[in-house]
């Protein structure tokens, strides 16, 4: 396994420790703006933040974790991020901070929106990009788990369009790193708002979240892409499964 | 093998995915898979895994990192083929 450049290295390190230095300028204000300001809520917090923390701690045993979750709007990642550990837990417990790796052009366009992404432990790709350039941000995630940090990818390529999870689509990225890292384990997280019908750019005002999440370990008998592409199928297959059960128990 | 069989063929592979039939049309080895031909890349993993079946190699995901223009995925096929 090639290491990373030493450059590389210094340049996420450097971004870690300034983004935990200013956590409390925008861990808790992003949290309270999403609780008090969209008036966000997540059904059983308590039960579901426990259930995370637990599942965390067994990293250093059981292998790092990469978060997989449904896809349905452009605020995801902050409500799963707050839904899991909670902002104080984050303080003091920086490393799990999930790493996000948000469309490049999405951000690109304000300089100090892109200052405001990096300092939030963001890699930015460019979808459809060359592939080098997806393949290095691929790397640095694959450095981080393995460094102990935990990141956060959706496992479908895109929003969902049906509002639906997409069985036949999937981030390759996902199987990839999971293959490529000893131990990685794939955290499936199902989260909907109750007033999310389909996709959105953010979730409605007063929404009120489910989070379920299970511990993937896909296997593969397959080998090169193709075992990727089977690691990434079974991730949404599973989160899949977690939507059917959420639909299920709401007849 | 010639390269230019395997261009042929890397041309009939990638055609379904193709969304500018205009530059489809005109593409040589030089045409951007993504830019040029507006495949989704989502849809270059199915690409490259339909050159295995029908070249009968294995393709490593960082092999397939190098593979940007349609020249590129010849290329990549030939040293396949001569490894």
């Amino acid at each position: 396994m090639k290491q990373l450049p030493f450059g590389v290295r210094c340049s996420l390190a450097l971004q870690r420790e300034v983004g935990r230095i200013l956590g409390i300028l925008w861990i808790i204000p992003i949290a309270w703006f999403m609780r008090f300001v969209m008036r966000y809520r997540i059904k059983d917090v308590k039960e579901v933040r426990s259930r995370y923390r637990k599942l965390i701690s067994e990293t250093e045993t059981q292998g790092p974790v990469l978060i997989c979750p449904n896809h349905l709007t452009m605020a995801d990642s902050a409500v799963i991020a707050w839904a899991l550990g909670g902002s104080w837990w984050y303080l003091f417990r920086y490393s799990r901070m999930p790493w996000n790796i948000p469309e490049y052009n999405n951000f690109s366009f304000l300089w100090f929106v892109g200052l405001g992404a990096w300092i939030t432990k963001c890699i930015p790709v460019v979808r459809g990009g060359k592939r080098e350039d997806v393949s290095r941000v691929v790397k640095k995630i694959e450095y981080l788990l393995r460094n102990g940090e935990t990141a956060l990818i959706f496992a479908e390529a895109g929003r969902s369009r049906t509002g639906k999870v997409q069985v036949g689509s999937h981030a390759q990225a996902v199987g990839r790193i999971m293959t490529a890292v000893p131990g990685c384990r794939a955290l499936c997280v199902y989260v909907r708002g109750d007033l999310q019908e389909t996709w959105s750019t953010v979730p409605a005002r007063r929404d009120s979240f489910y989070v379920d999440m299970q511990i993937a370990r896909p296997e593969s008998t397959f080998s090169g892409m193709r075992r990727s592409r089977d690691v990434a199928q079974q991730v949404v297959a599973r989160i899949a499964d977690m939507e059917a059960e959420y639909f299920a128990s709401r007849k | 093998m010639t390269r230019e069989d395997v261009f042929l063929k890397v041309m009939e592979i990638i055609k379904p995915f193709v969304k500018d039939e205009e530059s489809f049309q005109r593409a040589n080895e030089g045409t951007n898979i993504l830019q040029d031909l507006k495949v989704n890349s989502a849809r270059l993993v199915d690409i490259i895994l339909d050159f295995e079946d029908e070249f009968e190699i294995e393709v490593e995901d960082e092999d397939a990192d190098s593979v940007n223009t349609v020249g590129d995925a010849v290329s990549l096929i030939m040293e396949k083929f001569a490894a």
